[in-house]
């Protein structure tokens, strides 16, 4: 994968913030949810973006998808500037690219519309194919996704399908736009612990297949590594770690990845260590101050901790993170005299 | 005490997709055969249908002119030649009141058909796009929320010279969707975040597809609640209005009855046939309706209709 | 080879005296049978941990345990025995004395049913006062150590929910789950709907509680990693029925039942080496009308008309657990077959 390669979806420096309170009661306070969040997703490749609940990775998929509009930042869609766009025909175009699966597979289907019409319509929206290879292209959707004969399923409703069947529904919507970018909001969270492999395996097999860019966007690391090629891990609204799946989940960086995974129940990994408890929210503050947000909780904080928010710095080849100790930038580097890569040991 | 039984989620069919059923060898849609297990809608299903009947036959039950006077004739109380007895100029109150009927559903479904499409319309539409479309409506909405109906209705029926029933339809129409459109927009606010509205707008549909094609589908119950509920009202109103001479004079109608019995101070002589008759036919139309929107208001909540 | 092998009994820990006992038990929601025909038992101070997917009717066995079963829920047949009492044939003010003393519960959507108006003090002290006699004064102080036990600071008795975090929450109602000291702990998917630093830090909570105050545990989730790593022993269930019993640790590395098998193929690990891993095709039966036969045939890599006396078997003869080993059962022909 040469870099010369336009990646069809880009992010910099992505923000999302909302007003604290509703209404009448509505405050000068602003909800960080996302904060200067920049990656790429490149064709043929998963990329998970991992957090907890409130870490912000819901709004970026929603950001991706158009369904929110960024407070600053710029979304690069094939190398131009799309997020300022009104006019409907360029939106449609974009929605034609960028497709999203729902974390809730019943709810993200009609309860009072058929199969068919679930996947008739990005076909009559977008236009992809004439009208005399609607119905063939159709039956090619649903046994795409593994829904064979697709006779069975073009006229049954949602009510009737399995929670995995109507997942690969959605799946299939999806898929009938043609894009090139699938933006999953934790697609198997709300299924039966064996359906969940089956979809994965779809993904993967898409991926391999139709060449598409994937953001995966889970809580669950082991998900994350069964499919990923890179990773992306939110806390607080920031990327505070990227890099390939497996350098990050092996060999960590950042402290929260570490707490992360030693807090993962792996059977394989042996008998475990305690986690140290220490309070603090994994969600996006209300106006954060300056300085690093996971300091409340960290074991490895120094002073210029909670002044200065850390950047995100390589401190591997293609493995970033943003911290101030284990991945310092140059100067923080000079001033505390830590070494580049530090594993993290509690105090 | 604070602890909750687990309650678990089911799902259930919308109402409108609920397979027809056989119901001995007819073949009806299941969103009639639900309504016909339910006591209180089968109830009122029996009453309007009767009604609907009796309209449909009202020209053939009717003597020629229901309105012509024959003195010879006058003052009648109910016999076998006529069956509701004769107003004080003679005329066939029987057939007055089943032409009545005719007039009184049409004008009924026509007002509610007039109001639930706006009410629907603008709700729905207030609900999803939000923003200022949201505000413009509401204040639309809170504008004629204001306006006291009846006296309304009276100071156009006494201004008015032609009161057909176009325009009874119309003022009725226009002056009771208010109420309902800001229900349905709440029940819309509560669709709208929910995942397949989502889907649908990243799946490129526009604004007006969405509000027609994917919410109002999913509000099917709720709506026809409200026609049934618009309808009744309507009917009571129209009623109330001919009793009072303000209504259409060119249709016979069950108020204009209870007008002419009024005037002619029928009951004082103790003739309580003009009076008793159109009454009844109101009553029984409106009694029917209430059971039938309480039958649907059963029906639409999955959770009742489980614990059946 | 088959030997007349019995009827295997419901197994425990060698050395636990029995606390709770389901024999054969058989509930159905109107029509539908959820849990058909269990045994089950869970000796006193052990974590026994009860695994299956949508439908299998685990939390169906932890309400008819809890005696809270509402209509059109009922038992249709079998025992349910507390320390030798058939539950059964109890009648209502001796089970309300029952529920929350001998046995508690704590439910997967525990944190909506802590009352958002009232304070988390009167909460407890309306629960406790309702159990026993025990004034207001020192109800409260058994709520703050309560609290104080879950590591949950002692002021927030005077607070309300809305102030506490999802874990803390959770907390309060284990807190609550503990305050009349039972034998037996029901936790129905209690960390769920957590964060997984979350979750863990529960988890331990759980441990020390249970080693400190020695209550039993029974343990219902879909997750089975997390039972691997917390419980003594592990039950999985399949469309009402029990497949497989054994010690945690058997369970692991030497489970035999195909539908345990999957399901442990169905978690990818963050350790071991990165394989494509298959899960199981196919959906849960529908309970109305489930498969004949072993009832997970119609889903399991072993059974296919090829074999055609084991498939006679697979499809019209329901399995019976067996012991295959001291403390390990299962219900599975092939596994009887092979032995």
């Amino acid at each position: 994968m040469t870099s010369s390669i336009v990646a069809p979806i880009e992010v910099r420096g992505l923000t999302k913030h909302f007003a604290a309170g509703t209404g009448v009661l509505r405050s000068r306070s602003r909800v960080h949810a996302v904060d200067d969040v920049t990656f790429a997703l490149r064709p043929g490749t998963i990329t998970a973006l991992v957090g907890e609940s409130g870490s912000g990775k819901s709004t970026v998929a929603r950001l991706l998808a158009r369904l929110y509009d960024p407070t600053a930042g710029t979304v690069l869609f094939e190398g131009t500037d799309v997020s300022r766009e009104r006019r409907r025909s360029d939106v449609l175009r974009y929605r034609a690219q960028v497709q999203m699966i729902f974390q809730d597979p019943f709810g993200s289907l009609n309860p009072v519309k058929t199969i068919r019409h679930h996947l008739l319509r990005p076909l009559r929206i977008h236009k992809t194919v004439p009208s005399e290879r609607i119905d063939a292209r159709l039956r090619e959707l649903l046994e795409t996704v593994g829904l064979i004969p697709p006779d069975k399923y073009l006229e049954k409703y949602p009510h009737q399908l399995s929670g995995g069947q109507r997942q690969r529904v959605a799946i299939a919507r999806a898929l009938a736009a043609e894009p090139s970018v699938l933006v999953a909001d934790e697609p198997t969270s709300m299924l039966d612990v064996s359906i969940r492999i089956g979809i994965l395996n779809l993904m993967l097999e898409l991926k391999e297949r139709e060449r598409l860019a994937f953001l995966y966007v889970t809580h669950d690391l082991a998900s994350a590594r069964y499919v990923a090629d890179t990773v992306l891990v939110m806390y607080a609204g920031q990327i505070v770690e990227q890099g390939p799946a497996e350098a990050v989940l092996q060999d960590p960086l950042h402290p929260y990845t570490q707490l992360l995974l030693a807090s993962v129940p792996d059977p394989a990994a042996g008998v475990r260590e305690r986690i140290e408890v220490r309070k603090g929210l994994a969600s996006a503050a209300v106006d954060p101050p300056e300085g690093c947000r996971f300091v409340g909780r960290c074991p490895l904080r120094i002073d210029v901790c909670s002044e200065l928010t850390p950047e995100l710095v390589a401190a591997r080849p293609g493995h970033s993170a943003r911290c101030h100790v284990t991945a310092p930038s140059p100067a923080i580097r000079e001033d505390n005299h830590v070494e580049s890569t530090h594993s993290a040991v509690p105090d | 005490m604070s602890q909750l039984q687990p309650i678990v989620e089911q799902e259930v069919a919308p109402l409108s997709v609920i397979a027809p059923r056989r119901r001995g060898r007819l073949r009806i849609p299941g969103w009639l055969s639900l309504l016909l297990s339910n006591p209180k809608s089968r109830f009122g299903l029996t009453l309007v249908g009767f009604m609907v009947f009796v309209a449909l036959i009202a020209p053939w039950i009717s003597v020629n002119n229901p309105t012509e006077f024959n003195l010879l004739a006058a003052r009648q109380a109910p016999s076998w030649h006529h069956l509701f007895g004769t107003t004080d100029q003679g005329s066939d109150i029987f057939s007055q009141v089943a032409l009545g009927t005719r007039r009184s559903l049409i004008l009924g479904a026509a007002a509610a058909l007039l109001a639930t499409t706006l009410a629907a319309t603008l709700g729905i539409l207030a609900a999803y796009c939000g923003g200022v479309v949201d505000e413009i409506i509401n204040f639309l909405t809170s504008v004629f929320l204001v306006i006291p109906t009846i006296p309304l209705l009276i100071v156009i029926s006494g201004y008015l010279s032609n009161r057909g029933m176009l325009t009874m339809i119309l003022v009725l129409g226009l002056t009771l969707w208010a109420f309902e459109a800001r229900i349905l927009r709440g029940q819309a606010l509560s669709l709208r975040n929910r995942d397949f509205v989502q889907a649908a707008k990243t799946a490129g549909e526009s604004t007006w597809r969405i509000v027609f094609g994917e919410l109002m589908p999913n509000m099917i119950s709720r709506i026809a609640a409200a026609f049934v509920l618009v309808f009744y009202i309507a009917l009571l109103v129209d009623a109330g209005l001919e009793f009072l001479g303000l209504g259409d004079t060119s249709h016979v109608s069950w108020g204009m009855v209870l007008y002419w019995a009024q005037t002619n101070s029928t009951v004082l002589q103790g003739e309580w046939w003009p009076f008793l008759f159109p009454g009844l036919a109101l009553v029984i139309t409106v009694v029917g309706l209430v059971f039938l929107l309480a039958g649907i208001d059963e029906v639409s909540n999955p959770r009742l209709r489980q614990s059946r | 080879m088959t030997a007349a092998v019995q009827e295997s009994q419901p197994s425990m820990e060698l050395g636990r005296e029995t606390l709770v006992e389901l024999r054969g038990l058989r509930v159905a929601y109107g029509d539908v049978v959820a849990v058909d025909g269990v045994d089950l038992a869970i000796g006193a101070g052990e974590i026994l941990g009860l695994a299956g997917e949508s439908g299998c009717g685990k939390t169906t066995v932890a309400n008819a345990l809890m005696q809270i079963l509402r209509p059109p829920a009922h038992v249709v047949d079998g025992a349910i025995l507390f320390r030798g009492d058939d539950l059964t044939t109890k009648g209502l003010e001796e089970l309300r004395r029952y529920r929350w003393r001998n046995v508690s519960m704590v439910f997967q959507s525990a944190m909506n049913a802590l009352n958002p108006v009232m304070r988390v003090g009167d909460q407890f002290v309306d629960m406790m006062r309702a159990h026993e006699r025990i004034s207001k004064r020192a109800a409260l102080d058994r709520a703050a150590e309560l609290l104080d036990l879950v590591g949950i600071d002692r002021r927030r008795v005077r607070g309300y929910p809305h102030e506490l975090s999802g874990g803390m929450r959770q907390r309060v109602i284990i807190a609550m789950a503990l305050a009349l000291q039972p034998e037996l702990v029901i936790m129905d998917e209690p960390t769920t709907a957590l964060d997984v630093v979350v979750q863990r830090e529960i988890l331990q909570q759980i441990r020390d509680l249970q080693s400190e105050l020695g209550f039993a545990v029974l343990f219902i989730t879909h997750d089975l990693s997390l039972l691997f790593e917390f419980a003594h022993r592990i039950a999985i269930m399949y469309a009402g029925e029990l497949v497989e019993e054994a010690p945690a640790e058997r369970l692991q590395h030497g489970a035999r039942h195909p539908y345990t098998l999957g399901l442990i193929s169905s978690f990818p690990s963050l350790t071991a080496p990165r394989e494509r891993m298959t899960g199981i095709p196919g959906s849960p039966p529908d309970l109305a009308a489930p498969p004949a036969g072993c009832r997970f045939h119609p889903r399991c890599p072993h059974c296919s008309p090829a074999d055609a006396p084991l498939y006679a078997l697979q499809t019209s003869v329901r399995p019976v657990l067996r012991d295959v080993a001291p403390g390990h059962r299962v219900a599975c022909h092939l596994v009887e077959q092979r032995g």
